[in-house]
């Protein structure tokens, strides 16, 4: 389909490499890809250790509260984007918004116009992913934390008490596998990242295009303006570039395994 | 020394009690907020310093049920269906194809595993296009079938089912073709076995099939055929003087099917879910 020209409906002609010679050309699709990078990064980095210390946290909660305590973290992972993005629009508001009345108008400070000025609306595309996973990948970790078999602890107990190396040498390794997932899901969540976007931007880029994400943008092409042919272009040169970065998770994955290992 | 690392420990429980409930009120405090809104008037939303209504405004809700903004009987229903067909298609064929890649060899089983990994891979999204247009070619365009039948695959769940008939010994499945049983019997032999597996999996994929947004949106376009999420974010673009309460109302109520399926099976699905894992 990335080789026809863009109509759906009719007759499509073959119009070879045109449809890849006019992304290369499009800086719009450079943005959607740099945006789409940044937002994938610091979602990561972001989400993954706050998960971590939640997960350690909710550990140690004591035991009654703790399914209480799962659900209110899991709520929003829970719900539908689309109400979350609601939801999410009447914190980031632009001067009514929970965010500016409680944390910027009271230290005196001008109201923040987040989803308006191009400086802050891919952090609060940013904030919403860490909402809205942090509380399943936690649910994750928890999970796997729980399956590790006691006597681990205790045979470290014997060696040394500190709890950074209980971490280190028995939480850690037996996490490995789930850590990956989670990376895994993060990614390919990232990368499809399209209702908060929609329903918070319109569907656009947001002003200036600082909002603008590769499934958005694709959606823009095909739905908006009708080239079904550069999007599904636009689809194609997506996939090899996620292989691409999946397959670098896993290689750096086996390394970190086989330096760990060699250590030992 | 006893007394002290009891004391200990349970300060250091109570400490991270407090630190771990205090983040979740703040993760749910905008769902609180939320319910809370369904009762205000549009003036009241937006002053984020009063939380409490001044007074319990129960007109919002019933403009919702009797349709005033969108026919809300018929959405949910379609949500509900759509949801359920999906996660009830999707644990069939990917425990199927489970059971196949887990128990049998066969040619070109390692390529169809791969597949399976890149569906995994490649989101949904990506391949929105030509999937639109598949479906567009089927006749099933604005039709609940054209976003199901879609929906029933998915990679994930044939790796997760995978891992889980690994995990059933063969002497099970010998024992079943000793008595002569085909395979589809066996199969169906080993199935009660996986109940919770199936049970989550299931949910997982409901959760999924209820909050996804996009591809209905492509594909289902008449008012009445609409799911939940999409009648709602479509109400929120519709115009400004509208009454948010019946939006908060209306998000209120999608969130229950996924809040209370969750809480029902919270133990069976994190006891599979460390099951699954360690394995």
């Amino acid at each position: 389909m990335s080789f026809f020209s863009n109509e759906i409906f009719g007759e499509a002609s073959f119009v070879g490499g045109d449809n890849y010679r006019e992304i290369l050309k499009d800086s719009r699709y450079f943005k959607a890809l740099r945006n789409t990078a940044v937002y994938t990064l610091s979602s990561l980095v972001l989400i993954l250790p706050a998960a971590m210390i939640l997960a350690h946290g909710l550990k140690s909660v004591f035991g009654k509260l703790r399914p209480a305590f799962q659900f209110l973290l899991l709520l929003p992972g829970l719900t539908p984007p689309a109400v979350l993005a609601i939801l999410f629009l009447l914190v980031f508001h632009g001067r009514q918004g929970l965010l500016n009345q409680w944390f910027v108008l009271p230290f005196g400070w001008k109201y923040v116009n987040w989803l308006k000025d191009p400086d802050f609306i891919l952090f609060a595309l940013v904030l919403q992913c860490v909402w809205r996973w942090v509380g399943f990948i936690t649910f994750f970790l928890l999970s796997g934390m729980e399956a590790i078999p006691k006597m681990y602890y205790e045979a470290l107990q014997v060696e040394s008490a500190r709890s950074w190396h209980r971490f280190r040498w028995v939480t850690f390794p037996f996490l490995r596998h789930v850590i990956l997932f989670c990376i895994v899901y993060l990614i390919v969540d990232a990368f499809a990242l399209f209702s908060g976007a929609y329903v918070l931007l319109g569907g656009s880029g947001g002003t200036a295009d600082a909002g603008l994400l590769m499934v958005s943008y694709t959606y823009q092409t095909a739905f908006t303006f009708g080239n079904f042919g550069t999007a599904a272009a636009m689809s194609v040169l997506m996939a090899p570039f996620l292989l691409f970065l999946l397959w670098a998770c896993f290689w750096g994955y086996k390394r970190l395994i086989t330096v760990s290992l060699a250590r030992e | 020394m006893a007394m002290k690392r009891r004391s200990r420990t349970i300060l250091r429980k109570t400490f991270s009690s407090l630190w771990v409930g205090g983040l979740g009120l703040v993760f749910a405090y905008p769902f609180a907020w939320m319910a809370v809104s369904s009762f205000k008037e549009n003036s009241q939303i937006f002053l984020p310093l009063k939380f409490w209504p001044e007074f319990w405004d129960l007109s919002f809700f019933q403009q919702l049920l009797s349709s005033e903004w969108f026919s809300f009987g018929k959405v949910l229903l379609n949500s509900l269906v759509i949801s359920l067909g999906q996660s009830v298609g999707a644990v069939l064929f990917t425990s199927l194809a489970g059971f196949a890649f887990a128990k049998h060899s066969f040619r070109g089983r390692g390529v169809l595993f791969a597949a399976c990994l890149c569906l995994i891979v490649l989101p949904r999204q990506m391949i929105a296009v030509p999937l639109f247009q598949w479906v567009h070619t089927l006749g099933l365009y604005d039709s609940i079938w054209g976003v199901m039948l879609p929906g029933m695959t998915s990679g994930l769940g044939v790796l997760y089912f995978t891992q889980v008939f690994k995990l059933i010994p063969n002497a099970y499945l010998e024992a079943a073709r000793i008595e002569g049983a085909g395979e589809w019997r066996t199969y169906r032999l080993v199935l009660p076995m996986l109940g919770s597996s199936l049970l989550s999996y299931g949910l997982i994929h409901f959760i999924l099939a209820w909050n996804e947004h996009l591809v209905p949106m492509l594909i289902l376009n008449s008012p009445d055929h609409q799911t939940l999420p999409l009648a709602l974010s479509s109400l929120y673009g519709s115009s400004l003087r509208f009454p948010f309460a019946v939006l908060m109302a209306g998000s209120f109520l999608a969130m229950i099917p996924t809040s209370l399926f969750f809480l029902i099976s919270y133990k069976r699905f994190k006891n599979s879910l460390s099951n699954v894992m360690m394995s």
